[in-house]
């Protein structure tokens, strides 16, 4: 390393480039798009959870004047290739593969399943154009939860399947299971249950499709998580090569997993626009994003808790069923993350874990921030309610069981080493901000007045990337790549994969590429959103800060490198006397000597080493597998208050101490903790995405499916532990999914606290008002019962 | 979620309004503050032929008080009314459940006379309305004619005006003195309409109940009078065990609807902590006020 | 389809719409002022927030033909000959925003809040912004702008 490589950046919260823009409405987000002759899709969709389609007549709806066209399910298959969900291609659980066409159509398989679309010069009028679609639909049983799919004879929602279990089913067994559960103290059941809850991001999805019959490429506007990942979808269903398809993403209103790969309905409209030879938009409302666009979360788990007198957790018995909905997406994937991290950072010596995966007449289950974040649900509540059962703190369990940290790491159980993990040290930070034992003081004195407060408290670790595996990268899906480039102008320009949606990238991998390479901030350029000039990547899984930084720093240095040797040869000085600092190159001790690195830029571009055997190449592709990797991780406390008598829950503090490594910046770290615990806070007390008995959608507008407002998250109080650095160079941990994964026990731990005094225990995860008042009665009824005898 | 056609009338004069109301009958939607009608059209809940937008009806607004009432033009906004001075000694039950209304946005376009006329029970203002025996003041082609509110609310999202009748103005009784009020409701979020909510208000003479008036949003499909509650409060004095008292009077004959939000025993079990919450509240109200 | 003439951001402004296109439609497809933004059509989350004659209005719950004859601040007139307006300033000091989809409702409705209520302090505004809709930042960072944003407006 030549030079001084000065800190100005990373660690700092730098005000975000991305924000001149988007503070003065001048982001440009896919809605924003308008193209020369762009028409209008929207989607006629069925109002039956589980039903054969008999007929589709579109005349009256093709009559319409300023309806350009209406394609059918039928329609659309001749225009496309069938194939799986591009999310579901790439991360495929494994398990049997309905077959199902692109729209509906010899049947739909839940309330909102599109059959067909309508293209118009409005939205308006193509919204008039599904009115007068008509739609014959013959009513089929609905498979309306888990419990009617498990049953054999339930009509299955896929013919080839023959039945609704869509999951692999197989039992897996890490250490003695037999054993420690045959010699341990005593055995606890459980049974938990997480909710129906969904991603709900303020702008939906939708794309602009346009097709340039000329050159044959057909160009997507499009909200997604990876510009290349909803390439290969586009070109694999409309039948084209990938490099005829060329996607572009401006500025992306959040999507926490929802926006990956293609849907449905935007593969439907590239096949319509394709077809028209002319731009067709389609952007969903908030109807359709709450019925169709996808769901999450929905699991239960039978579990058998093997634990010593003491409150040792020696082992766990896990059976789970996940309700995937109607059409795969990820929800097959999900248990297998979930049995990799049960043991989270324990000490157990032993797991058995089994799932089934069922396909009901519900909206599909697509990622959701934190996918498998039930894993720390059900090992939370678990410790929780053991040391209820028990006699023990929540604090004293969960720094009883905790693994410590030791050289070489323990090993979870199921086989990843814990290596770097501070989960002790986040539950006693976390402890000592909050003041335990004041606050129980303050407790019983509410008590006294009738007032219920209760703090609970909860750890988790998530894989972040996650650490070095034996011969393989540490980061999944691969290696990060990025291309860097010194343009003319002195711009140090980043070409990555990345796509961001609220993560800051833009700003965050400028700090570390300024302070690498050695130019100011506002001299480096991140380039996102178009798959014609990034490299293949993907945002999501926590994993960009270790990946996508790392490859930023190494990627910068090799470019430094890079640009020194040509300044030795401008300069006609050693490279190691050189020095590259604020933009400026210039001999060590000679400082009258600096020259701007835009210059050495506008000499190779004028060609003053052709024909010499220097690399005058002002470009290098770096990537990087993620160096020791790690784990991120922290420990969350809440105090709540509970109106018992209306079962109204305040959330009055919130505090974490979280482990992420290094911070690349502090105030986008804390954004996306504080965000993630809001959603956390909006799962239990607010948000479910709902269905009867007959699968219709209840919760379908704002009205029903309710999100947190400042008024319901509280000031979330934030200290960042002392890293433990595994690498030498790159020690920034992902921290985006965290916040989400853990709040939600954390939550549910507070109020079964405050609920304490009634004999209540929790075993799920969604606590309205009406839910927490019939705890309460049903806590009253058994501790009456036990007063009787 | 578009709104679907619909054609468009914009009158100048409460007798055009009037005119087109006769034309057009059912097949028309008045609009005033559009803040629950354009949703139910935005998700094609509501399709009328015709809307008829009466904010050009200036003469529709306004907060006046006369002898003994506080009349209030159907036009008035709501933020207009909050920020009234007649209403808020005027009418103090009223003053008090405008700020629970939706957020400002709501509340600088939703009038009084669209929320009453739209009547849903969950919302505040109806059950203002019938706590204080308001009158609504229709106009149709056949003249005016005052409703007393025991007989405006008739349904959900139903009242007794004619199709070919304009709601022009509500009368409120101005509150006499030693009159204290409370407005409680239980809500998911802050602004949210009220899983149930009371309307309360006693009037203390010589530290004597000497007028109760309590009224539920969210219990049935027009807002509930708990006039069985009232006479029971009547010529008594205020205590706990008399609110108790009170609060289950006033829920026992109720059959409140189960949904996403609450399950009827839920809604009628913070019903009865409402009532005491609601009394309790009132009756220091009232006491400060003596 | 009817004549619509308004004033937006100081400009005046004209076009021709159906009666039932909503305002924040029109501005956004018709006047290609796209920093007003759709969350929900159904006046929940806040994002569609404009001024309209001094106070803020929901545009999707507003008919363009409603606003005829008014004048209409959106986003992009919040700031004056290209410069950042205090709040916004305050906003970018402050980390406000992640995917800046609600932004533009945000900024409208704590501008005019702030005109109304420049002493607000923390509850206040958390209340008075309760019917805006945030799902990245947990509100708290959106909050701080605010009250740096106020408190910078009373040191004048």
């Amino acid at each position: 390393m030549t030079g001084i490589v000065a800190e100005r950046y990373t660690g700092s919260s730098i005000k975000r480039s991305e924000d001149p823009r988007i503070l003065t409405g001048a982001g440009r987000y896919v809605d924003d798009v308008k193209l020369p002759g762009m028409l209008h899709a929207a989607f006629v969709r069925s109002p039956m959870a589980h039903a054969k389609v008999l007929r589709v007549d579109v005349s009256a709806a093709q009559a319409l004047p300023g309806v350009v066209a209406v394609f059918t399910g039928a329609d659309l298959e001749a225009m496309t290739i069938p194939g799986p969900d591009p999310l579901a291609a790439m991360m495929g659980g494994g398990g049997p593969m309905p077959e199902y066409t692109l729209l509906g159509t010899d049947k739909v398989r839940f309330v909102g399943d599109p059959v067909a679309v309508v293209v118009a010069e409005s939205r308006y009028l193509a919204e008039d154009g599904c009115d007068l679609v008509e739609v014959e639909y013959e009513d089929l049983p609905p498979v309306a939860n888990a419990a009617v799919a498990l049953d054999p004879d339930s009509p299955p929602l896929f013919e080839n399947l023959g039945n609704n279990i869509v999951g692999p089913n197989k039992r897996t067994e890490f250490g003695d299971v037999a054993g420690t559960f045959a010699g341990a103290d005593r055995v606890a059941e459980f049974r938990i249950d997480v909710h129906r809850h969904q991603n709900v991001p303020m702008e939906g999805r939708g794309c602009v499709a346009s097709p340039d019959r000329e050159s044959g490429i057909m160009t997507v506007h499009a909200a997604t998580q990876s510009v290349h990942v909803t390439r290969l979808g586009v070109a694999m269903r409309l039948g084209i090569e990938p490099e005829k398809v060329r996607v572009l993403a401006g500025d992306i209103g959040g999507s926490f997993g929802l926006k990956i790969g293609a849907s449905r309905e935007e593969l439907a409209v590239a096949a319509a626009a394709r077809s028209l030879g002319r731009p067709v938009k389609w952007v969903e409302d908030r109807s359709e994003n709450l019925i169709a666009s996808g769901q999450a979360r929905e699991e239960s788990f039978d579990v058998r808790a093997a634990v010593s007198d003491h409150g040792d957790l020696l082992g766990l018995d896990v059976t789970m069923v996940i309700d995937t909905g109607s059409y795969p997406v990820m929800g097959t994937m999900v248990p297998s993350i979930m049995e990799a991290m049960l043991p989270g950072p324990y000490k157990l010596v032993a797991l058995g874990f089994e799932s089934t995966a069922v396909a009901t007449n519900k909206a599909s289950y697509v990622a959701y921030r934190g996918p498998w974040a039930s894993e720390t649900f059900v090992r939370e509540r678990v410790l929780d309610l053991l040391a209820r059962d028990l006699g023990l703190d929540p604090l004293e369990i969960r720094l009883r069981n905790v693994a410590p940290r030791t050289d070489p790491p323990l090993t979870m159980v199921t086989g990843r080493p814990l290596v770097g993990v501070t989960t002790k040290e986040s539950l006693e930070r976390v402890a000592q901000l909050v003041d335990i034992p004041a606050f129980r003081r303050r407790q019983a004195d509410e008590r006294a007045r009738g007032r219920y407060l209760g703090i609970g408290l909860a750890t988790f670790i998530e894989a972040a990337p996650g650490p070095r595996e034996p011969g393989g990268p540490s980061g999944p899906m691969g290696l990060e790549s990025m291309r860097l480039r010194l343009d003319e102008d002195g711009i140090v320009v980043l070409f990555t994969g990345q796509m961001p949606h609220g993560q800051s990238h833009q700003t965050t991998l400028a700090q570390i590429a300024a302070d690498e390479f050695g130019v100011p901030f506002e001299q480096v350029r991140v380039v996102v959103g178009d798959s014609d000039v990034v490299p293949f990547g993907l945002t999501g899984g926590s994993r960009s800060a270790t990946m996508t930084g790392g490859v930023a720093l190494h990627g910068a240095r090799q470019l430094r490198v890079k640009v020194l040797d040509l300044a030795s040869h401008l300069m006609e000085a050693s490279a190691q006397d050189l020095l590259l600092s604020d933009g400026k190159i210039w001999v060590r001790g000679d400082p009258a000597s600096a020259i701007e690195v835009s210059e050495v830029a506008r000499r190779v571009a004028a060609g003053e080493f052709a024909g010499s055997d220097v690399d005058a190449d002002l470009e290098v592709v770096a990537s990087f597998d993620g160096g020791e990797g790690g784990w991120s991780g922290g420990s969350h406390c809440a105090i709540v208050e509970v109106d018992a008598e209306t079962g109204i829950v305040t959330v009055e503090r919130y505090v974490v101490a979280e482990d992420c490594g290094a911070l690349i910046n502090p105030a986008v770290v804390e954004g996306q903790i504080r965000g993630g615990v809001a959603q956390g806070i909006g799962a239990v007390l607010l948000e479910r995405s709902a269905y009867d008995e007959y699968g219709n959608c209840q919760s379908g507008t704002f009205m029903d499916y309710l999100l947190p407002t400042a008024c319901d998250v509280p000031r979330i109080e934030i200290e960042h532990l002392e890293t433990v650095p595994l690498d030498a160079d790159v020690n920034f941990r992902g921290v985006g999914e965290g916040g989400m994964i853990v709040a939600p026990p954390t939550i549910v731990s507070a109020v079964e606290d405050a609920l304490s005094p009634f004999g209540v225990r929790i075993y799920e995860q969604h606590l309205p008002p009406a839910r927490i008042l019939e705890l309460i009665a049903t806590g009253r009824n058994a501790a009456d019962e036990q007063a009787d005898h | 979620m578009k709104l679907p056609a619909v054609d468009y009338e914009a009158p100048d004069t409460v007798a055009e309004a009037v005119a087109l109301l006769a034309e057009y009958q059912d097949e028309a939607s008045v609009l005033a503050g559009g803040q629950s009608l354009i949703p139910l059209l935005a998700l094609r809940l509501a399709r009328p032929a015709v809307l008829i937008d009466i904010n050009g009806l200036t003469e529709l607004s306004g907060v006046s008080a006369t002898d003994g009432f506080v009349a209030i033009g159907a036009m008035t906004r709501e933020y207009v009314a909050g920020e009234s001075t007649v209403l808020a000694d005027a009418v103090p039950l009223l003053a008090a459940a405008l700020p629970l209304i939706g957020h400002e946005a709501i509340r600088n376009r939703g009038t009084i006379g669209g929320s009453l006329a739209h009547a849903d029970p969950a919302a505040e203002l109806p059950a203002v309305a019938t706590a204080l025996d308001a009158e609504f003041v229709v106009r149709g082609s056949a003249g005016e004619r005052v409703i007393p509110a025991a007989e405006w609310f008739e349904g959900y999202l139903t009242t007794s005006r004619r199709p070919d009748e304009l709601l022009a103005e509500v009368r409120f009784p101005a509150a006499r003195p030693g009159t204290g009020v409370s407005f409680q409701e239980v809500a998911r979020r802050h602004g949210d309409f009220a899983i149930v909510g009371l309307a309360a208000s006693l009037t203390l003479a010589d530290g004597v109940i000497s007028d109760a008036r309590l009224a539920f949003a969210g219990v049935a499909d027009v807002p509930v009078r708990a006039a069985l509650a009232e006479d029971l409060l009547a010529g008594q004095r205020p205590s706990a065990e008399l609110f108790a008292a009170a609060a289950d009077l006033a829920t026992a004959s109720i059959d409140p609807p189960g949904d996403l939000h609450g399950s009827p025993e839920y809604r009628k079990k913070i019903a009865a902590t409402l009532v005491r919450r609601g009394l309790e509240a009132a009756a220091d109200n009232a006491s400060e006020g003596q | 389809m009817a004549d619509i003439s308004l004033t937006v951001n100081g400009v005046p402004r004209s076009g021709s719409a159906e009666p039932r296109k909503t305002l924040a439609d029109f501005l956004r497809d018709d006047l290609d002022l796209t920093g007003t933004h759709i969350g929900c059509e159904h006046g929940v989350c806040g994002a569609c927030t404009v001024i309209v004659d001094g106070r803020t209005v929901r545009s999707c719950l507003m008919l363009a033909i409603q606003a005829s004859g008014s004048e209409v601040t959106t986003v992009e007139g919040l700031g004056s000959d290209g410069e950042l307006g205090g709040l916004q300033q305050a906003m970018w000091d402050s980390h406000g925003f992640q995917c800046g989809f609600c932004t533009p409702g945000f900024l409208v409705q704590a501008t005019a809040f702030l005109s109304a209520h420049p002493d607000a302090g923390e509850q206040q505004i958390r209340e008075a912004l309760s019917g805006n809709i945030c799902r990245c930042t947990g509100y708290q960072s959106i909050i701080d702008g605010v009250l740096l944003a106020a408190e910078r407006g009373r040191q004048g």
